[in-house]
C-alpha cells in the first residue's frame, strides 16, 4: 500500500494545489480564440442540411470567387482515410469538402471566408447548394439487413467492420438454471467541452511551415494528419494546441476543418481561423455512445455466471475517421464485455455499423459505459432470478482477490486489484440494509425508492501490443520526455502529450519532485507544440500519467545521475553518497550539501570546474518510457447509488452516491477526485439526461442547450468517495489511469437503482437516457400488460 | 455603425460598433479582453457571464448596442476585486476547475451568489449556479469553495 504522505510534501501522492489554475482565473487562459493575429479572417462553412444527398451543383456568389472554395479547388488534398488493419473492413473516405455524395448533416461542402465571422456566415447563405436526396440510413439496426440503402454504393452491406469472439456454449445452456436475454440501448450523445473546437491556420514564410494553432488533445498526430492529407513534408506543419477547454475524446481528431484552413493559409499565404459554434457541435457532431446490445446471461441457480452470449451493434455513423477509426468501438465491445467477471464461456459478435449520422469517436470510457450498462443490467436481472442481493451475485462472479494478477476469457491481463473488497466497501458505504428497510416503509411523498450497483474494471495507458492489433494509423510505443536543469537551476520538461484540465502542469512537476527534490514551483511544463515536445500519440486512452509520468521521471532520473557526478567532484564525495532532497544536493548523513542551481552555475558557467571525465551531455536529455507491460493497467470502481422515482413524473432524483474505485498510487489525489467526480457528472448526463434524437431523415432534433440537456449543479449529488490505491506493479510508482471511469459506471448503478425501485410493479428499464417520456412509457407498458 | 460610449472595467469607450455585434465579439475582437469566453452563443451555458451595471449578464446575447450608457464588468476587471481574491483562493484549493474555460464565468456567478446571498445553503448556491454549465468538475469542488468563502466572510464579519 502507498505509505502516507508527510504534510508539507511536493512530491507523488501530495494533493498540491494546481499550478494552471491562476492565470485560468484572470481570464489569461491562452485558448486558440484568443490569438490575435494580424489580417486574421474568419470562416464559415456551408454544411450538408441533408442525411445522404447527391451534389448536383455549388454554386459561388457572384464575384466571392477568391473567398468561396469547395473541393475542385483544393488542389493536392487528399481525403481523410482511417482505415483498420482487421479482417473485413470496409473503407471509406471523407473528402474535406463534399465530392459527389454527402452522407450526414453538418457534412462540409464549401468553405467561406471572410474578415469577420458573421460576414463569412454572410457569403454561406449566398452560396447555392443543388441536392438530390438519396434514402436514408438513420438506425444501426435497419442499417445492417439485406434491403437497407448502403451509405457507401460500393459496400455489400452496412458495416465498417464485423467482430466475433466465439465459443461452443451448448454447455452453459444445457446446464443453466437462471437465463436471462435483454435488448439493451444507449443514445447518441455529444460529448460538449464547453469550449468546441477550433483551428487558427498561419504560413511562416521564413520557416516555408504551416503553422495550426488548434484545440487538440493530440497535436503531433494532427501535424502527420494534416501533412499526409496536403500532400506536404511533416517539417512544413506545426501544430500548436494551446490551452485547450476540454476534450473528452472530441478533439482527439484529424478535422476537415483543419485541412481546408491549412490549405487556404499555404495557398494564400493570409491567416485564417475558424471557431466551432454551438450549433455546429450540436447539429453535426453527435458523434458518440450509441450502442445496442441483444445479450444473454447463463447462469447457474444461485447466480454464478456460466456465460454470456451476445450480438452487440454500434453506430459508426458514416465515416471511418482518423486516428482512431470507425472500427475501435464495436472492437472494444467484444474484448471488454466480461467486465471484471469470472465465466466459463463467452461469445460476442459485434458490428460497426454505417449509417447517416455523424462519424463515431470515442468519448471518455470509450465502449466501457454502453458495456458497463449491459453486463450490469444482466448482473441485476440473474440476482432477481436467483433471489439474491444484487451485491451477493456479484460477489460471487468478480475474479477473487488471490487471483490477481488474472488473464481474463478475452485474455485481458488485469495487473492487480481486489474487486471484493471493493465491493464489500461499497455496500458498506451505501448501508444497503438501511435502504432495505426505508423502502419496506415507503415515502411520505408517494415516491419509490431503489438502490443498484454498477462494478467496471477499465484498461487504461494500453500500448503496442493492444492497438497493433487493430492495425489502426497510430499505434502508441514508447512516451519521451525532454528534461533540461537551466542554468538557475530550474527545471524545463518537455512532452508530447497534452494537458486540457487534467492538471499536468502540477502532477509532473510533483513527479519532478520525486525524482530530483527539486520544488515543482521551479519545474516549467511545455507541452502543447510540435516544434518544441517529443512526437506523441498524444493525450487518450487514461495515459498520460502512466506514460508521460514514466518518461518524466526517467528523464529527471537521467538528469539525477548528472547532477550527482558534478556534485560529487565538486564536493569531494562518491556519486553514490549523494541524495536529492528539497532543491539540494547532500553527502548522506552529513550537512554538506549545495544547491541544484550551484550545480547548474558551475556546469553551464565554470566549465572550468567540470572533471576532464565529465559527462558532455550536460544536464539535459530525452529520455523514453514504456510500463513493464503495455497491456494497460487495470483501474477499477464500484459505484452505488439510492433513487427515488416519481412514477407520476417519471422523474428519478438521487439520493446517495458512493463511488470507491482503485486508482493505484494517486500521483495528486485531489486531481483524481476532480477526474472522478468530472467523469461522474457526464455518466449521470448519460443515465438521465443525454440524448440527440435523430429523426427517420437522420435529423438531428436537438440544436440548443435548451434541447439538448446538460447536467448542472442542481442535477450533481453529493458523492462519497473512497479510494484502495492498490499500486499497479507495472508502472513507474503504481499509478493507474483514472481518467475515464467516473463516466463509466454512472448510467448501469443508476438504472438498476430505478428497476430496484419499480421491479415489482413490472417494469425493467434497459435503455439511457431514462427520461421522463421513457420511464412513464415504461410504467404505463407495464400497467396495460398486467 | 452605430456610436456607443460605454465604461469598460472602469475605462471609457467611445467606439462605432454594427448593430448585430454582439457585447463579447465586441469586447474580445475590439477591446482584445479575451479573458470572456464564448460557449453556446444561445444563453445557456454562461461562460461568457460578466457584469452589466453591476448584475451578471450574458454577454453572447447581448448586443454592444445595447450596452450605450452602461458599465460593463469583465473577469480582467475583477483581477484586485477583495472577493474574487478569496473565491480565486478557494477554487484553487477546492480544485473547483480543470479546463479553465466556464472559469472566468463561473466567477462572476460565483461573486455574485456570495455578495447577494451570505446566508444561501448549498441547495440555494446550486440553484444559483444552474445558469453556468461545466463539464469538467461535476460542480463538486466549485459548490465547496463558494461554501467555504461565504463561512469565511460570515465568521470575518463577526457573525453578523
Amino acid at each position: 500500500m502507498t505509505a502516507p504522505v508527510e504534510a508539507g510534501a511536493k512530491g507523488v501522492g501530495a494533493s498540491l494545489p494546481r499550478k494552471e489554475d491562476d492565470r485560468l482565473m484572470r481570464g489569461r487562459g491562452e485558448y486558440v480564440a484568443n490569438r490575435r493575429v494580424v489580417g486574421l479572417q474568419e470562416v464559415a462553412f456551408v454544411r450538408s442540411p441533408m442525411a445522404h444527398a447527391r451534389v448536383l451543383a455549388v454554386r459561388k456568389p457572384e464575384g466571392a470567387e477568391q473567398q468561396v472554395f469547395v473541393l475542385a479547388d483544393l488542389d493536392g488534398v487528399k481525403p481523410i482515410r482511417a482505415v483498420c488493419g482487421l479482417p473485413g473492413f470496409r473503407v471509406s473516405e471523407l473528402q474535406v469538402l463534399a465530392g459527389d455524395i454527402v452522407r450526414y448533416v453538418g457534412e462540409p461542402i464549401a468553405m467561406c471566408v471572410a474578415a469577420t465571422r458573421a460576414e463569412a456566415e454572410d457569403l454561406a447563405e449566398l452560396v447555392e447548394v443543388d441536392l438530390e436526396p438519396l434514402p436514408v440510413v438513420a438506425d444501426m439496426l435497419a442499417a445492417l439487413t439485406p434491403d437497407s440503402p448502403k451509405v457507401h454504393a460500393h459496400w455489400d452491406r452496412n458495416a465498417f467492420l464485423e467482430s466475433m469472439v466465439d465459443d461452443d456454449l451448448s454447455t452453459v445452456k444445457r446446464d443453466a438454471a437462471i437465463v436471462v436475454r435483454r435488448t439493451v440501448r444507449t443514445a447518441r450523445q455529444c460529448m460538449a467541452p464547453i469550449e468546441g473546437r477550433a483551428v487558427v491556420a498561419e504560413y511562416d514564410r521564413r520557416l516555408d511551415q504551416l503553422v495550426v494553432h488548434s484545440a487538440t488533445q493530440m497535436p503531433h498526430i494532427n501535424r502527420t494528419g494534416i501533412a499526409e492529407c496536403l500532400g506536404i513534408d511533416q517539417a512544413s506543419v506545426r501544430v500548436v494546441a494551446p490551452d485547450v477547454g476540454g476534450g473528452f475524446g472530441y478533439k482527439g481528431i484529424l478535422l476537415a476543418e483543419e485541412i481546408c484552413l491549412g490549405w487556404y493559409a499555404r495557398r494564400t499565404g493570409r491567416p485564417v481561423r475558424w471557431l466551432e459554434d454551438r450549433y455546429e457541435h450540436l447539429s453535426g457532431n453527435a458523434n458518440c455512445r450509441e450502442h445496442h446490445y441483444d445479450i444473454t446471461g447463463y447462469a447457474d441457480a444461485s447466480g454464478r455466471l456460466l456465460g454470456i452470449d451476445c450480438e452487440a451493434v454500434v453506430d459508426a455513423g458514416a465515416y471511418s475517421l482518423y486516428p482512431f477509426s470507425a472500427c475501435l468501438e464495436s472492437a472494444q465491445v467484444s474484448s471488454i464485455l466480461p467486465g471484471p467477471y469470472v465465466m466459463d464461456r463467452y461469445r460476442c459478435h459485434t458490428y460497426a455499423a454505417a449509417t447517416n449520422k455523424p462519424p463515431i469517436l470515442p468519448y471518455r470510457g470509450v465502449a466501457r459505459t454502453g458495456v458497463c450498462f449491459a453486463m450490469e443490467l444482466v448482473l441485476d436481472a440473474i440476482a432477481r432470478e436467483a433471489g439474491r442481493e444484487p451485491w451477493e451475485v456479484r460477489m460471487a462472479n468478480v475474479v477473487p482477490s488471490d487471483a490477481m494478477p488474472y488473464t481474463n476469457i478475452t485474455n485481458k491481463y488485469f495487473d492487480s486489484g481486489d474487486y471484493p473488497e471493493c465491493l464489500r466497501r461499497t455496500v458498506a458505504a451505501l448501508d444497503v440494509p438501511a435502504w432495505r428497510a426505508r423502502q419496506t416503509r415507503g415515502e411520505p411523498d408517494g415516491r419509490r425508492v431503489g438502490i443498484g450497483l454498477a462494478i467496471f474494471c477499465e484498461q487504461a495507458a494500453h500500448g503496442t501490443s493492444v492497438y497493433h492489433g487493430w492495425g489502426i494509423p497510430m499505434v502508441p510505443g514508447h512516451e519521451q520526455c525532454f528534461a533540461r536543469l537551466s542554468p538557475d537551476g530550474a527545471l524545463e520538461l518537455r512532452i508530447g502529450t497534452h494537458s486540457h484540465g487534467q492538471g499536468m502542469e502540477t502532477t509532473l512537476a510533483q513527479v519532478a519532485n520525486e525524482v530530483l527534490g527539486i520544488d515543482p514551483a521551479r519545474v516549467r511544463l511545455i507541452h502543447g507544440d510540435t516544434a518544441l515536445t517529443p512526437y506523441s500519440t498524444g493525450t487518450w486512452g487514461s495515459r498520460s500519467m502512466v506514460m508521460s509520468g514514466g518518461a518524466v521521471a526517467a528523464a529527471c532520473t537521467v538528469i539525477a545521475e548528472r547532477v550527482k557526478a558534478i556534485a560529487a567532484h565538486l564536493l569531494e564525495a562518491a556519486p553514490a553518497d549523494l541524495e536529492l532532497a528539497d532543491g539540494d544536493v547532500r553527502v548522506t548523513g552529513t550537512d554538506h550539501s549545495m544547491t541544484l542551481q550551484e550545480v547548474a552555475h558551475a556546469w553551464y558557467r565554470q566549465p572550468q570546474r567540470m572533471p576532464p571525465d565529465i559527462d558532455p551531455a550536460g544536464l539535459e536529455t530525452t529520455a523514453g518510457y514504456k510500463a513493464v507491460r503495455d497491456t494497460g493497467t487495470f483501474s477499477y470502481a464500484c459505484h452505488a447509488c439510492a433513487v427515488a422515482v416519481d412514477t407520476e413524473l417519471g422523474t428519478v432524483e438521487i439520493l446517495d452516491y458512493v463511488i470507491v474505485e482503485d486508482g493505484g498510487t494517486l500521483v495528486n489525489p485531489m486531481i483524481v477526485d476532480g477526474q472522478v467526480y468530472g467523469g461522474l457528472a457526464q455518466g449521470i448526463g448519460s443515465a438521465l439526461f443525454e440524448e440527440m434524437p435523430f429523426n427517420a431523415d437522420a435529423q438531428p432534433l436537438a440544436s440548443t442547450l435548451a434541447d439538448y440537456m446538460l447536467p448542472g449543479a442542481t442535477e450533481m449529488p453529493t458523492v462519497r468517495m473512497e479510494h484502495m490505491t492498490i499500486p499497479s506493479p507495472i508502472t513507474r510508482f503504481g499509478q493507474k489511469g483514472i481518467g475515464e471511469g467516473g463516466a463509466v459506471a454512472p448510467p448501469a448503478a443508476i438504472a438498476n437503482a430505478v428497476n430496484d425501485a419499480l421491479h415489482d410493479l413490472g417494469v425493467e428499464i434497459t435503455e439511457c437516457p431514462i427520461t421522463p417520456r421513457r420511464l412513464l412509457a415504461a410504467l404505463a407498458e407495464a400497467k396495460a400488460g398486467r | 455603425m452605430t456610436r456607443i460610449a460605454l465604461k469598460v472595467n472602469g475605462q471609457a469607450v467611445d467606439r462605432d460598433v454594427a448593430p448585430r455585434r454582439n457585447l463579447v465579439d465586441f469586447l474580445r475582437d475590439e477591446l482584445n479582453l479575451t479573458g470572456t469566453n464564448v460557449g453556446c452563443e444561445h444563453g445557456v451555458c454562461g461562460a461568457c457571464t460578466l457584469e452589466i451595471d453591476g448584475a451578471p449578464a450574458r454577454s453572447c446575447i447581448a448586443f454592444a448596442v445595447a450596452c450605450d450608457g452602461a458599465s460593463v464588468r469583465t473577469i480582467e476587471g475583477f483581477d484586485d476585486d477583495p472577493v474574487m481574491i478569496e473565491l480565486r483562493a478557494a477554487f484553487n484549493r477546492e480544485h473547483a476547475l480543470q479546463c479553465g474555460y466556464c472559469t472566468p464565468g463561473m466567477l462572476v456567478t460565483a461573486r455574485d451568489i456570495v455578495t447577494r446571498l451570505p446566508d444561501a445553503d448549498e441547495a440555494r448556491i446550486r440553484e444559483e449556479l444552474s445558469g453556468n454549465l461545466c463539464r469538467c468538475t461535476g460542480y463538486v469542488g466549485i459548490v465547496r469553495a463558494i461554501v467555504s468563502v461565504m463561512a469565511a466572510r460570515k465568521s470575518s464579519s463577526g457573525g453578523r
